[in-house]
């Protein structure tokens, strides 16, 4: 596709864009099997666009009573917590302690256009049962015992900016706030830091701050920090300006604040964590949407130093995404695509490798992924936690469903799963930022 | 009743015509929206087409109003009927806001293929629909009274 001359590639943009005008966008949207959309050669259909995108997000009822996810053969599951305000990711400290990264997006976009009120109103139906209260806060699990139940739960640190990522580095904590990492010093055994942050380094923030998760992680030897910066937009319909430093990984220099970009072109990497067999950086990223009910799929792929995965320009690979002006051929010629689909619109924003010990033993080394779930699609996709089994650094097969049940039976959300963790245990956490909830997964035996 | 008085603009507040005080303003959006979209074409700059999007909203909005005024003098004057120019006046109009309404939703995508080509040659055509119509129109009042108080 990168040979091709403008004029062929503008020609073909043409014609899509009239055959997608003449197509009225009709109720059922045409999807195909999600699961050709699984693994390392995703089926990638011709793009559509539309005149109405499909906009189709369960709407909230929350849990009821003692409602639980429902879990796969041989776990078991039971709320850690519960009342929480928009729980978004966990971080486990060394002695157990488990923080629960309570976040709610910044200030809205900006109203640029007609759209924007009219997605900002169905966005809205999305959300946690309504506005619940304070959030923009870390709240600190003690559960001494093991037993899934904390014994204390304490605000450790509170007025964030709308928080994500979490990484210790010996008694530095660093937080990832949406506009900068901020370090805190941390004792070992303390359930509340009051000192005040320091300034690692300022991330892109505000004014337009359209994905605003920040993702972190430490290097193993601590001195570097690896974090996510999503782009500003679905497609660069902010201008490209507004696009500096975004879709990115950065690598941080924790001893001085520099940074560097580490890898592009991922619209909006978050989950951000090390493979344990191979070391190499991993990441769930969201693709793009408003190209068809099957594009493009959200993908998980090792992160290679350098490398250019495509945003905006073109999607796995050399597939150009007619939208984005000016084009740069030389970039999509240097686009390489991921490692592993996960089929479109599914929005993961949790991974996690097995690396413990409670989980049942076809778990260990694979990767939980946490699907936050879909709104571009006619049919639901995602609203669940997924299992990729890996073998030798390499995903190896097809996820299977660990949790689930986040939608009802008319689908309707319950919740939706977001970031992931493993406690000290080796019991699976998954954060529930609609049912306001962390979830306790562990095995049905032990 | 006479002649005259049946050509008189039956959607009227205290004597004043409401069809031709609304139908500037959908004009003025929709040939703004083609003016925008040309920018837009030529800079890529987003600002033009969020312009654009704006405009063909308001001129769709306004445009509703002023057919409904207008159809209803229309559909209430059988001599308005009656004379020449009326009929392609009201389907030309009536074809500009329809194909404004979906060039409306066309610049609801994002970024360049909100524009590019689909909007910009919509934008266009509705703007060569206006001439024409509009040279009608002043036919119709300006030359046969229609819609006119006296």
């Amino acid at each position: 596709m990168s040979a091709r001359s403008p004029q062929i590639r503008r020609m073909t943009g043409l014609v899509l864009t009239f055959s997608a005008t003449l197509a009225l966008a009709g109720c059922n949207d045409g999807s195909g099997d999600p699961a050709a959309e699984i693994g390392p050669n995703p089926t990638l259909p011709a793009p559509q666009q539309y005149l109405l995108p499909p906009m189709h997000i369960a709407r909230v009822v929350g849990w009821k009573g003692n409602e639980t996810p429902t879990v796969a053969q041989g776990l078991k599951i039971q709320a850690m917590a519960t009342g929480l305000q928009h729980p978004r990711s966990i971080y486990v400290l060394p002695n157990g302690d488990v923080l629960v990264v309570e976040s709610k997006a910044p200030d809205a976009d900006p109203i640029t256009r007609p759209k924007t009120i009219v997605t900002r109103w169905v966005e809205s139906w999305a959300t946690s049962g309504g506005d619940t209260g304070p959030s923009n806060r870390i709240t600190l699990l003690r559960d001494a015992d093991g037993d899934g139940v904390p014994e204390t739960k304490s605000v450790f640190l509170d007025h964030l900016n709308s928080p994500f990522g979490v990484a210790l580095v010996g008694n530095d904590l660093y937080v990832a706030n949406t506009d900068a990492i901020v370090r805190y010093p941390y004792k070992e055994g303390e359930t509340k830091i009051t000192e005040p942050g320091t300034v690692l380094t300022e991330l892109p923030g505000g004014p337009i701050d359209h994905h605003w998760t920040k993702s972190l992680v430490a290097s193993k030897d601590g001195s570097l920090l690896y974090v996510g910066v999503g782009s500003n937009s679905n497609i660069t319909e902010n201008g490209m300006e507004a696009e500096k430093n975004r879709a990115d990984i950065l690598e941080v220099e924790r001893a001085t604040g520099r940074w560097r970009i580490f890898a592009s072109g991922l619209r909006n990497p978050n989950g951000l964590t090390f493979e344990p067999q191979s070391g190499a950086l991993w990441t769930v990223v969201n693709e793009r949407d408003e190209l068809g009910p099957d594009l493009v799929p959200d993908y998980m792929t090792s992160v290679k130093d350098g490398a250019f995965y495509g945003w905006p320009y073109s999607y796995y690979g050399q597939h150009v995404d007619p939208r984005v002006e000016p084009q740069r051929p030389d970039l999509v010629a240097k686009a390489i695509p991921p490692d592993y689909a996960l089929s479109s619109h599914v929005a993961p924003l949790g991974l996690v490798f097995d690396t413990g010990s409670n989980l049942p033993q076809t778990y260990r080394g694979g990767a939980f992924v946490g699907e936050h779930g879909s709104w571009n699609r006619d049919k639901l996709n995602g609203y669940k936690v997924i299992f990729v089994p890996f073998s030798d650094g390499k995903p190896n097969g097809m996820p299977q469903d660990v949790v689930t049940g986040f939608l009802n039976s008319d689908n309707q959300a319950r919740g939706r799963p977001v970031g992931l963790a493993l406690d000290k245990a080796g019991a699976l956490l998954v954060a529930d930022d609609v049912g306001n909830t962390v979830w306790r997964v562990t095995s049905a035996g032990g | 009743m006479t002649a005259q008085e049946n050509l008189r603009a039956t959607a009227q507040i205290a004597r004043h015509p409401i069809h031709p005080m609304l139908m500037p303003v959908p004009i003025v959006c929709f040939v703004g929206a083609l003016l925008t979209d040309i920018a837009y074409a030529m800079t890529a700059q987003m600002m033009w087409a969020n312009f654009s999007a704006w405009l063909l909203t308001i001129g769709v909005i306004m445009g509703v109003l002023a057919a409904l005024a207008g159809l209803f003098d229309f559909l209430s004057g059988r001599l308005i009927r009656s004379r020449a120019p009326a009929w392609p006046y009201v389907i030309g109009n009536l074809a500009a806001l329809v194909i404004s309404f979906f060039n409306a939703l066309v610049h609801t995508r994002d970024a360049w293929t909100s524009v590019v080509p689909t909007g910009l040659i919509l934008s266009a055509i509705v703007v060569v629909i206006l001439a024409i119509t509009g040279w009608l129109g002043r036919g119709l009042v300006y030359r046969q009274d229609a819609g006119v108080m006296k």
